[in-house]
C-alpha cells in the first residue's frame, strides 16, 4: 500500500511539473483503514486511488491535479470528527469522501455542515444520513430503495405469497435492514410467517430455522452480515430448506461463496452495482482494479470509484478561486446537477428532506440490479 | 500577537474535539481509579458511561431540560444503578467481582437494544445537541480531580487505602468495608456518567456498541498505564492514551503497530504506570 501511494504522489507530481500553470485540487477521503470495518475502508481507498490516477493521467480536471489527503478514522465516532476537523480546517480540503460507517457520519457530518464544507459519503446507507444538511452527498443507494425493489422481483419470479423473516437485532446495519424489509412487506401486502431474531456472534441458528421450516413460508427475508449470513444459508439447507433467501447489503459479497460453499445458491440480493454487469465501463473498471490491486473488486471500491468521477464531473463547472470558501460553495452548487454514467449504471442526485420535511441533502437516485447467486456466482435477473 | 491569536484560532478549529475527548476520557480513568484505589477490580465503567449517556441524552432531547439539570440526571442514574447492583455484587472479590462486573456491562447493552422505543435500540439516538463547551469539561475535570484529592487525604482515603493493603487487617482496624467499597463504587459511577453526558453532547450520536467490553478495558488501561498511585497517574494515562495515536497520525499504515510498540515498551519498562515519581527520581539519582 505505501509503495503504492507513494507511486501515485510521484504521478501526481510528475503530472503536476508538466502543466506549470496547474494547480492541485484537494480532497479529503476518510476512510476506516484499520478496526473492525477495515476491510470495507481498504476497498474506499483503493477505488479513490484508482480513479484519482485515471482522471489525474488524462490531464486532470480542466487542467488542475487531484490530490486525495487519506486518512484513517478507525470506524470511530471521535475519531472520525478528529479526521474532519483535521481535513476542513488543517489540510483545507475541498470536499471530505467519507466516513466509512454511518455511525461515524451521524457524528462527523454535523461538523462538516457548520463548517460548509462538502461531504461525499459513499458506503452510508442508513437513514437520516443526508437530513443534515445541505452540504451532505451520498451515492451510496440506501436499503429503503434497494429491498423493496429486491423483494419484488422475488417475488414476481417466483412465486412468492408469504414470508418468514430472520434478523440480527443488535446490529445498527442489520436492524435497519430489517425494518426497512418490515416496511416493503407491509408495502406490497405480503404476509409474515414468523420474525426471528439473532444476536452477532452466533453460531447456531437451526431453533429459528427450524421454527421457520414450520411456519410454511414461501422464501426468507435476511437481514444480516457475512459472519452470520454464511452459516444460516449452511445450516438452512442442511435441515432441508430449499427455499429462495432475500438479502440485504450485508450479504452481497462474493466472499459468501467461499464461507458457504455448496449452500450458497438462490440467494437474491439487490444493490447498483454487480460484478456480473458487463457494461463497458464496469468491465474497464474491473479490469485496470484487478490488474492495479491483484484482487476483484467490491461494490464498496464501484461506489467510491464512481463517486470521485461524479465530483470532477461537478468541478469541471467550478472556476476556482483560490478562496477556499467560496470554492467549496461552489462546488457544492455544482453538484446536485451532475449526471453521470458510471460503474454502478446512470446516476444522478436527488434531494432529501429533514425530520421537518425541509429540502436537506442529496441522495442517489438509482436503479438497483438484483441478482440470484447460483454454482458460486451472481446471475443478473433481467 | 495577532499572529498568535490566527495561529490559534487554526489550532483550536482543528484540535478542540480531540482536547475535550482528553478531559472526558481523564474524568473516565479517575472513575475506574476511585475503585482500583480501594482495591476493587470493577469493569462496570463503561455501562455506567453508557447509562449516564443515555440518561443525559433524553433528557435533553425529550425534556428539553437545560444542560446543568441534563448532566446531573447523568449523574444520578448510574449511582442509583450502582447502589442497587453494589450492594450484592461487591460481595466478591478479585476475579469473581471482574467478572460480575463484566457480566453487568453486557446486561445494560442488552437492556439498551432491546427498549428501542426509548433508546433507539441498535440504531442509537441521533441528532443530540452540541452542547459541551471546553469550560464545562475543564470545570468537571478541575472539581472531580479536587474532590478526590481532598478524598484521598481524608479519613475516607486513607480507609480505601488500608483496604487496598489488607482487607482482613482494614476490617479489624474497624473500618466498615461494605460501606467504603459502596461508597467507591457509587462514586465512580457517578463520575463515569458525567464523562458520558459530556461525550454524548460533544458528538450528537451514542450508540449501544460504544459502551461494551472494549470501551471497558480502555478505560482499565488508561489508568493503569498512567499509574494508580496518585491522582495524577490516570490523568497522564488518559492523557497518553488519547494523545499518542493523534501524534503518529503521519505515520499512515504503521500508526497501530507503533501505537502497540510503545504501549508495551511503557508496560516493560515502567511496571506502576507512567507517573511513577519513585522511579523517576530513581532515574536522575543514578545520573548524578
Amino acid at each position: 500500500m505505501q509503495f503504492m501511494r507513494s507511486a501515485i504522489v510521484a504521478l501526481a507530481i510528475g503530472a503536476s511539473t508538466v502543466a506549470s500553470q496547474a494547480a492541485e485540487v484537494k480532497l479529503g477521503v476518510a476512510a476506516a483503514l484499520s478496526g473492525l470495518a477495515a476491510q470495507y475502508g481498504a476497498a474506499i481507498r483503493n477505488g479513490f486511488e484508482l480513479a484519482a490516477e485515471e482522471i489525474n493521467a488524462a490531464g486532470g480536471v480542466n487542467g488542475n491535479t487531484i490530490k486525495l489527503v487519506v486518512e484513517d478514522e478507525q470506524g470511530k465516532k471521535e475519531e472520525a470528527i478528529n479526521v474532519y476537523k483535521k481535513l476542513i480546517f488543517q489540510d483545507k480540503v475541498l470536499l471530505i469522501f467519507g466516513p466509512t460507517l454511518s455511525n461515524s457520519a451521524s457524528a462527523a457530518n454535523p461538523i462538516a455542515q457548520a463548517a460548509k464544507a462538502p461531504v461525499f459519503g459513499t458506503s452510508n446507507t442508513a437513514d437520516g444520513i443526508t437530513a443534515v444538511g445541505n452540504y451532505i452527498f451520498r451515492n451510496s443507494v440506501t436499503e429503503a430503495d434497494v429491498l423493496p425493489v429486491t423483494l419484488k422481483t422475488v417475488v414476481e419470479k417466483e412465486g412468492v405469497k408469504k414470508v418468514a423473516v430472520l434478523y440480527g437485532n443488535d446490529d445498527v446495519f442489520t436492524k435497519s435492514g430489517y425494518d426497512n424489509f418490515a416496511k416493503a412487506l407491509k408495502d406490497q401486502n405480503i404476509p409474515v410467517t414468523t420474525t426471528e431474531t439473532f444476536a452477532k456472534g452466533d453460531v447456531d441458528f437451526k431453533a429459528q430455522l427450524t421454527k421457520i421450516k414450520a411456519s410454511g413460508p414461501d422464501a426468507i427475508v435476511l437481514s444480516a452480515l457475512l459472519a452470520e449470513g454464511a452459516p444460516i444459508l449452511v445450516q438452512a439447507r442442511q435441515l432441508g430448506i430449499d427455499l429462495p433467501f432475500v438479502g440485504g447489503n450485508g450479504v452481497n459479497s462474493v466472499k459468501i461463496f467461499e464461507l458457504a460453499k455448496g449452500a450458497s445458491d438462490n440467494l437474491w440480493v439487490g444493490s447498483p452495482w454487480s460484478a456480473s454487469n458487463d457494461t463497458p465501463e464496469n468491465k474497464k473498471f474491473i479490469e485496470a482494479y484487478t490488474k492495479k490491486f491483484g484482487l476483484a473488486p467490491d461494490q464498496f471500491a464501484a461506489q467510491t470509484y464512481d463517486a470521485l468521477h461524479i465530483v470532477a464531473e461537478a468541478l469541471k463547472k467550478v472556476q476556482l478561486s483560490g478562496d477556499i470558501a467560496k470554492d467549496r460553495a461552489a462546488l457544492r452548487d455544482a453538484l446536485p446537477d451532475v449526471s453521470w454514467t458510471g460503474v454502478t449504471g446512470p446516476f444522478k442526485f436527488r434531494q432529501a428532506v429533514d425530520k421537518s420535511g425541509k429540502p436537506a441533502g442529496y441522495d442517489a437516485d438509482q436503479q438497483p440490479i438484483v441478482s440470484v447467486t447460483k454454482d458460486g456466482a451472481y446471475q443478473i435477473v433481467k | 500577537m495577532d499572529a498568535f491569536l490566527l495561529w490559534f484560532d487554526e489550532f483550536w478549529a482543528v484540535y478542540s474535539n480531540l482536547i475535550l475527548t482528553l478531559g472526558i476520557n481523564a474524568l473516565l480513568a479517575l472513575s475506574i481509579w476511585l475503585t482500583l484505589a480501594c482495591g476493587l477490580l470493577a469493569l462496570a465503567n463503561a455501562a455506567f458511561m453508557g447509562i449516564g449517556a443515555y440518561a443525559g441524552a433524553l433528557a435533553t432531547m425529550n425534556y428539553d431540560s437545560p444542560f446543568a439539570l441534563s448532566l446531573v440526571v447523568a449523574m444520578a442514574a448510574p449511582s442509583l444503578v450502582a447502589l442497587a447492583i453494589g450492594v450484592p455484587v461487591l460481595r466478591l472479590g478479585g476475579v469473581y467481582l471482574a467478572m460480575a462486573t463484566l457480566g453487568f456491562g453486557e446486561v445494560v447493552r442488552v437492556v439498551i437494544l432491546n427498549t428501542e422505543s426509548i433508546t433507539g435500540g441498535a440504531l442509537g439516538l441521533n441528532g443530540i445537541p452540541q452542547q459541551t463547551q471546553w469550560w464545562h469539561v475543564a470545570l468537571a475535570l478541575a472539581i472531580v480531580v479536587f474532590m478526590l484529592a481532598r478524598l484521598h487525604r481524608s479519613k475516607t482515603g486513607r480507609a480505601f487505602e488500608a483496604i487496598k493493603v489488607d482487607e482482613t487487617a482494614a476490617g479489624l482496624m474497624g473500618i466498615d468495608l461494605r460501606a467504603h467499597k459502596l461508597l467507591a463504587f457509587v462514586l465512580g459511577a457517578a463520575i463515569a456518567g458525567l464523562a458520558g453526558a459530556l461525550n454524548a453532547h460533544l458528538t450528537f450520536f451514542i450508540g449501544p456498541q460504544e459502551y461494551g467490553f472494549d470501551r471497558g478495558v480502555e478505560i482499565l488501561t488508561m489508568a493503569i498505564l498512567g499509574g494508580i498511585g496518585s491522582l495524577i497517574g490516570p490523568v497522564i494515562g488518559a492523557f497518553f492514551l488519547t494523545l499518542l495515536p493523534e501524534l503518529l497520525r503521519g505515520l499512515a499504515d504503521f500508526r497501530l503497530i507503533v501505537n502497540g510498540l510503545i504501549l508495551v515498551s511503557v508496560v516493560l519498562f515502567l511496571p506502576n504506570g507512567l507517573w511513577d515519581p519513585a522511579r523517576i527520581r530513581n532515574w536522575f539519582g543514578a545520573r548524578r
